[in-house]
Formats: structure tokens, sequence, C-alpha cells
């Protein structure tokens, strides 16, 4: 069954995505199918063109577009706040796929995580 | 009171002592669900939570110390409690294992807590035990 | 499929919205720390199925008038054991 990690957080300010995504990777990592969903500011991890050296912190876009990679099933992305947050699909790295962040979505999933 | 079915749970505490309810509420329904006759597997810290494993937590003597209460309850009741290795060494929670490998100047890991990976946490996602999040309010 | 959505934040953080964005009809929701304030709103419509805790309301100076159950920590673990699926916000 696959696990629902929510991220609706923007990157940089606070750890919590970081640390959402640890537990997405870490379940792929150990075989536990596993999927991302960002809504609300958490859209604003998917976006291109992050440079944090200036803030002396590593880029998260990159852990993102390699979520796949590592075994994370889905990289969703909530359309309403994509909209909200003015990107459109072409700015968002490789990978994430518009959803509509609805019950129906949800119900996909026995477990969500929602740091 | 006991119920006909008995189920085993895992708590994951993410939220801080004097930052966040989440240790009290935890705590609660921990005492519950071990009143109504079911066990718990594992309580995880993650994250912020990790601070409920510090010994060196010190509120004013007439403040509930959730870091004490927590682990009293963990011992007694014999319930593993784990803090998640790589949230607790950024925030400043070492067991002395730690203290020497990183040679810092103390120790401060409160026993009953073992610093374990996130595994740990997959594991009870992928065994039957169910799994609630105590957070912080933010 | 039973979910039982249990959420701690105030009704004003939109990790509220977003949980009653995931709520399916039947669902239950069960309210505990900042989010008992949600049984005091008037203008806030809450689901059918909905609890909150009565340590969280008698700490806040709440009651939980007609159209939310007041449980204890007791009441809390049934919800939790009866569920299929439970959903922390």
């Amino acid at each position: 069954m696959t696990v629902l990690v929510v991220i609706d957080q923007s990157p940089y300010g606070s750890w919590r995505g970081r640390e959402s995504l640890d537990m997405a990777l870490s379940l792929a990592a150990f075989d536990q199918p596993a999927s991302l969903l960002f809504t609300g500011a958490g859209v604003n991890w998917l976006r291109k063109g992050q440079d944090p050296a200036g803030i002396s912190q590593k880029a998260v876009e990159r852990n993102v577009s390699a979520a796949t990679i590592f075994g994370i099933e889905e990289i969703l992305a909530d359309r309403l706040s994509l909209e909200a947050n003015a990107l459109t699909l072409d700015e968002l790295v490789e990978g994430a796929v518009a959803v509509e962040y609805s019950p129906e979505l949800v119900a996909n999933y026995l477990n969500v995580v929602c740091l | 009171m006991t119920s006909p079915t008995s189920l085993a749970f895992t708590l994951v505490i993410t939220g801080a002592p004097y930052s966040s309810q989440a240790p009290q509420t935890a705590l609660s329904f921990a005492q519950a669900v071990i009143a109504e006759g079911h066990s718990i597997d594992r309580v995880f810290l993650y994250g912020d939570g990790v601070h409920l494993a510090s010994a060196l937590s010190t509120p004013p003597s007439d403040e509930t110390n959730w870091s004490l209460a927590w682990a009293e309850f963990l011992i007694e009741h014999g319930i593993p409690g784990v803090a998640c290795i790589a949230s607790a060494l950024r925030r400043g929670v070492l067991n002395s294992e730690e203290q020497q490998r990183y040679e810092r100047s103390a120790a401060n890991l409160v026993t009953p807590y073992q610093l374990l990976g996130l595994g740990e946490w997959v594991e009870s996602i992928a065994s039957t035990s169910k799994t609630l999040y105590f957070h912080g309010e933010h | 499929m039973k979910t039982l959505h249990i959420v701690n934040k105030s009704p004003e953080q939109a990790r509220f919205g977003r949980c009653l964005a995931a709520f399916d009809r039947d669902d239950q929701l069960l309210l505990t720390e900042n989010a008992v304030i949600a049984a005091g709103v008037a203008s806030l419509e809450l689901p059918t199925h909905c609890f909150a805790l009565e340590a969280d309301l008698k700490a806040r100076g709440l009651t939980s008038g007609a159209s939310v159950v007041s449980i204890d920590y007791n009441g809390m673990v049934k919800l939790t054991v009866e569920a299929d699926r439970v959903i922390c916000w």
C-alpha cells in the first residue's frame, strides 16, 4: 500500500519539508511504495531555478527531481495551489504531475503522512 | 476495560515540549491506549519531537517535566522509545556513543530512548500497527 | 473505508482547511488542541460526524455545542480503533 507524504510548506523557511522528504525516501529505500503530494505553499518545492547558496542551504530542487530515481512512485502537485502560486507546468521540475486535491485522491492511500 | 480486539499502536511525536502541546496529547492518548487494553509497539520521536528525549530539559518545578513524564511511562510499560538519529544529532540530542564519535562535551539522551534511523518508523508503517502522529501547532 | 481525521491546528490555519478539503462525507473529524476553537466558531461549517477532546475544550473555556460530540482520551482511542484509516493533520 502506497504511503502518501504531503508537503504543504515552502522550502528553506522551515525544516519540515526536508524531514517529510526524508520520510518518503526512507520508505522507498526499504521498498515501501511512497508518493509525494505538494500542496499549498508546498508547491514552491517544485519551482525550477532555485539557488539557496546565499542562505547557506542545499537546493531541494535536485532532491525532488531525483526522488523518482530513488523509488518514489509519483510527484503530485495540487493544481489549484499551482495556480495560486502562479506556477505553470513547464516551470516545474521534471516528473511532477498536476492533480486535483480531493477526498477521492486522498482515498487512494491507506497511509497519509503530513508533518 | 478490555476491548474485544486488542490493537498495537505506533506513536510518532513531531511537536516539541514547551513549544507545542504534542507531548501532553500524545501521553494522555498513550495512557488511554493502555487503559483500553491495547498496546504500543514503539514511540518514535521525529523532527522537533526529539527534544522530548533531552535529559537537560529543566522546566520550573511547578510545571510538568515532559521528558521525565514520558520516560517514566515508557519504562513502566516496557515500550521502546526511539529518537530519529538524524533529527536528534542536528538538534543536539546525543547519547554517549555519538558524543564520543563527534567529540562533543556532553551526552543528554534520556533513558530508555535509543537513537535509530527512519527504518524504525518504516517498520511500523509496514507492520499492522496503527500509526498516529502528534504534531506541533505550525 | 472509514477515515478518522485528527486535526490539532487552529481553524484559521491552512492545514485545517486542507483537512476539510480531504474530508469525505462519511468520514469522522476529531478536533484536538487548538482545533477545538472550531467548536465555538459559529461561522464555521463542521462535518456531521465531529468530535472534540473534552480536556482541550475545558482548557479553553469552551463547550462543544450541539453539533460536536465531546469525548475523553479513551473515546479518542475508541475512534482510532474503529477507523480503517487515521490521518493526523
